[in-house]
């Protein structure tokens, strides 16, 4: 099961009419069979770039995050309900990643160029191009090509 | 014939002096690890076990130069390539979400602490 995470912008309101937005928002989710994990408050703040939406300019929005699991297949007309809502300006939905634990190698990549894997390998891959030489140290006494 | 093999027989002296002859205890011992060996380095955030997240914007607003939005190379900023990785793409995941400015660093984060010296790169520019 897939976690997604919905970041939603509404128009600065009342607390009362950002309850109903959210419980709208809310409801699109438990009508696609999914299920919500969590709702989070990101604050009400400027926002980096004025946003013109449903014949309105915004220069201010509250930040809200919803953590849900729905049916992948569903997101698209989610996103498409969220558009038609006049309170919302922006929304996106992304995967709630999990990274796998990894090692630093900024100690192999400051390497001087020569010591470092990745050229190495660029070096040897530009060997393999290197068309076949005749070599003068083979015992023939004459070059045996047209010259 | 054979009286010219003369039979040669070790000294008895010679063989007590060769037994007591031992090599000393301060003896380098060259099996050990390489002492001169420099201490590995690792980037900034791999130091402090940091994950980028595009929430997290007043963080990744610091890889973002102020005068272009643009993102820091990281022969500036100085991160391994995974987080590199990591930081360009959650950057733009904020900047598409609407939370993070794309053509300038927002005011707010201008006095953040400087983690690279932007006039000093790691690398030398390609430029």
């Amino acid at each position: 099961m897939i976690t997604y995470e919905l970041c939603l912008l509404l128009r600065v309101m009342p607390k009362p009419e950002l309850t109903t937005t959210l419980k709208r928002a809310a409801e699109a989710i438990f009508e696609k069979g999914g299920i919500i994990r969590k709702l989070e408050n990101l604050g009400t703040r400027d926002m980096p770039y004025k946003t013109s939406v449903h014949g309105a300019v915004h220069k201010k929005a509250s930040y809200f995050l919803y953590e849900f699991n729905a049916p992948p297949s569903s997101l698209e007309t989610l996103l498409d309900a969220y558009s038609r809502d006049v309170d919302i300006i922006r929304r996106q939905i992304y995967k709630k990643k999990a990274i796998e634990p990894f090692e630093c190698t900024l100690n192999d990549e400051i390497l001087p160029p020569a010591y470092r894997k990745d050229v190495q390998e660029l070096i040897s891959e530009a060997r393999k191009l290197e068309k076949p030489k005749f070599s003068y140290n083979s015992g023939l006494d004459y070059y045996p090509f047209q010259k | 014939m054979l009286t010219l093999l003369r039979k040669i027989t070790p000294k008895p002296s010679l063989v007590s002096r060769v037994v007591t002859l031992q090599y000393s205890n301060d003896a380098p011992n060259f099996d050990m690890e390489n002492p001169f060996e420099k201490e590995k380095k690792s980037c900034i955030l791999c130091k402090n076990n940091i994950i980028p997240d595009y929430k997290n914007v007043k963080l990744i607003s610091q890889f973002q130069s102020p005068y272009t939005g643009r993102i820091y190379g990281k022969h500036i900023t100085g991160l391994c390539s995974t987080q590199q990785k990591l930081v360009e793409a959650e950057i733009v995941k904020a900047q598409t979400a609407g939370l993070m400015a794309t053509y300038l660093k927002e005011p707010c984060y201008l006095g953040d602490p400087k983690l690279f010296n932007v006039d000093k790169p790691f690398r030398p520019h390609r430029f």
